[in-house]
């Protein structure tokens, strides 16, 4: 069986600006990838020719072993998309809008009725199915565009940063969504800036920048790699520059810095035995150390250090 | 190369429509936009004052009126009508998807853009024939309660050619929707093409010029009326005399039914084919 998502060679020219550079890629069967890279690293301009909103200017895209470049129609027959944050015909309610939707896929009147159901009760709209949809929140425009894409219950979904411009809550809401996704045996392809929400949510992830492929891989096979990690630090005394000065000499220890009164920061090269070593070598230069931990993610550490590199 | 997934053009057990079936639900839901949106409502109001004013006018001439020439008198706002027409259900049909960005929500869907636009079209040709064929239906009761004598075939002739006007009206508007950035400017666009800058174009070419402009739709479009007079007008040239020894001729053309049938098909297949094409290229850049 062929791998619901392969891009191979994939190439965007905006006339000289190449937003996607010979990128290829893989995504495994029932996998949640993430599709990580900083702003305009070609994310989206990745996931707009995945779904057919943008032409390649080379390479192939294929979904479920159909190149979605020669034949968008059959490639895209069991694939659900959210691409940026869609607009609604406001006209529509969320009822009709996913009978428009299940009619164009050829869903039976009963299949989406029951499917319509399901899915406005998963994204937690059965409550607004029948109202209007032109003066709905972006947080339920978001969800309503997540009830579509799972509509005809496709083997992949794709998702271009879900949870981007909306509120704290609204996060957290469709966070929850991508978690019962998770568990509903789906292909995910998710891009997202967010690391902790990859991280959260995530199984797979790819790393892009300048439309090139950096590293893919498990998360937890990357977050093993990253061999940079900020360590943040609380101790009893004040912390002073001779204190610092101390601790800048200690194996490993980068990018100090005061955080405060009693705490301190520093970036440190290695795994879990470097930083075991670490506690160990700023106990030995006399500090009480109160609090000793990774500030941030391990995630986050690998991103900023590729994409650093990368530039 | 891979082998296609068979799940992948099974739609998940579920066979994928035609590009026809698609076709018609796309019409389906973009009539039920006109159907719940102002602009046929709008336009519906315009159409019965306009009714009611040309109603109120011939009923209080005390001229004597056939059937027909009831008709006539209000088969000169048609021309009108279709420009609004085509300006509110066409101006805007490709170019809202991409500015007002539901074309995030349709187009990552299995169905070509051949569909969407057929679907678009016909919804948008429908809305149109309906205020005609409304106005046209009015027009006839009128004259039937008004004018003496029966009802005579030109009427249906003009109902016929003001549908096909409508139609590569229709098409115009979608080419104008397929290339402009912003819905604003489409709508603008086409309402000045047809009720300016062609009426000037084609005066230019035919009543100064001295040139038939049998080629430009706005001229076509003018048998709808000129079918109700009986009998066909033809042709004129006049001269004056503007100074002694110097002559100024004016030409007043009129257009030939089958020519003009030929011009709106020719706009209407040829608009249509160059919005598709620009519609296929454009991209869901932003």
């Amino acid at each position: 069986m062929t791998e619901p998502i392969v891009i191979n060679k994939l190439t965007k020219d905006f006339g000289g600006f190449m937003a996607v550079d010979d990128l290829s890629l893989t995504v495994p069967r029932r996998s949640f990838m993430g599709f990580l890279g900083p702003n305009g690293a070609g994310k989206t301009t990745t996931i707009k020719i995945l779904t057919n909103m943008l032409s390649a200017s080379s390479g192939e895209a294929y979904l479920n072993g159909v190149d979605v470049t020669k034949d968008p129609k059959a490639a895209l027959a069991n694939v659900g998309a959210v691409v940026e944050t869609p607009e609604f015909y406001p006209f529509l309610t969320p009822r009709e809008t996913l009978s428009y939707l299940g009619e164009l896929r050829g869903m039976s009147r009963q299949d989406i009725e029951r499917r319509g159901r399901e899915v406005l009760e998963t994204v937690k709209m059965t409550d607004w199915a029948d109202k209007r949809i032109g003066k709905f929140s972006k947080g339920m425009k978001q969800r309503v565009a997540i009830a579509q894409a799972i509509l005809h219950e496709p083997s992949v979904i794709i998702l271009d940063e879900p949870t981007s411009g909306l509120d704290p809550r609204g996060m957290v809401e469709v966070r929850e969504i991508l978690t019962e996704l998770k568990r509903a045996d789906y292909t995910v392809f998710m891009s997202s800036h967010l690391l902790n929400e990859v991280q959260e949510v995530c199984t797979d992830v790819v790393l892009i920048d300048h439309g090139k492929l950096l590293r893919s891989g498990s998360v937890a096979s990357l977050v093993g790699q990253a061999s940079v990690r900020r360590i943040e630090v609380a101790v009893l005394q004040k912390v002073s520059g001779e204190l610092l000065n101390k601790v800048s000499k200690l194996d490993g220890v980068t990018e100090l810095r005061a955080a405060g009164e009693n705490q301190f920061m520093f970036s440190l090269k290695g795994g879990v035995e470097a930083q075991s070593k670490a506690l160990m070598d700023l106990q030995s230069i006399g500090l009480n150390v109160v609090s000793y931990k990774e500030s941030g993610l391990a995630l986050e550490s690998l991103y900023m250090s590729l994409i650093k590199d990368s530039r | 190369m891979m082998e296609a997934n068979v799940e992948a053009v099974k739609n998940g057990g579920r066979a994928l429509p035609s590009d026809l079936q698609q076709t018609v639900v796309v019409a389906k839901y973009d009539i039920m936009k006109y159907l719940r949106s102002r602009r046929l409502l709008g336009i519906l109001i315009i159409e019965a004052l306009v009714l009611v004013l040309i109603t109120a006018l011939v009923g209080t001439s005390e001229r004597p009126h056939t059937v027909d020439g009831v008709i006539e008198q209000y088969v000169g706002f048609v021309s009108i009508l279709i420009v609004l027409g085509a300006t509110l259900f066409g101006g805007d049909a490709i170019v809202s998807e991409y500015q007002s960005r539901t074309g995030f929500l349709l187009f990552p869907n299995p169905v070509r853009k051949s569909s969407i636009l057929a679907g678009k079209f016909a919804s948008s040709v429908g809305a149109m024939g309906l205020v005609l064929v409304t106005y046209y239906a009015v027009a006839i009761a009128a004259g039937l309660v008004m004018g003496d004598g029966g009802l005579s075939d030109r009427v249906f002739a003009s109902l016929g050619l003001s549908l096909l006007y409508g139609i590569s009206a229709m098409a115009v508007a979608f080419l104008i929707s397929s290339i402009m950035k912003g819905s604003t400017g489409a709508l603008i666009l086409t309402f000045a093409l047809f009720f300016l800058i062609l009426n000037i174009i084609t005066s230019l070419i035919g009543q100064l010029g001295g040139t038939k402009p049998w080629f430009m739709i706005d001229f076509a479009g003018g048998t709808l009326s000129y079918i109700m007079s009986d009998p066909y007008p033809v042709d004129t040239t006049m001269s004056f005399e503007i100074a002694p020894g110097q002559s100024f001729t004016t030409y007043l053309f009129y257009p030939e039914v089958y020519l003009s049938i030929g011009v709106m098909v020719a706009y209407a297949v040829a608009a249509m084919v160059l919005a598709y094409i620009f519609f296929r290229r454009r991209e869901m850049a932003a």
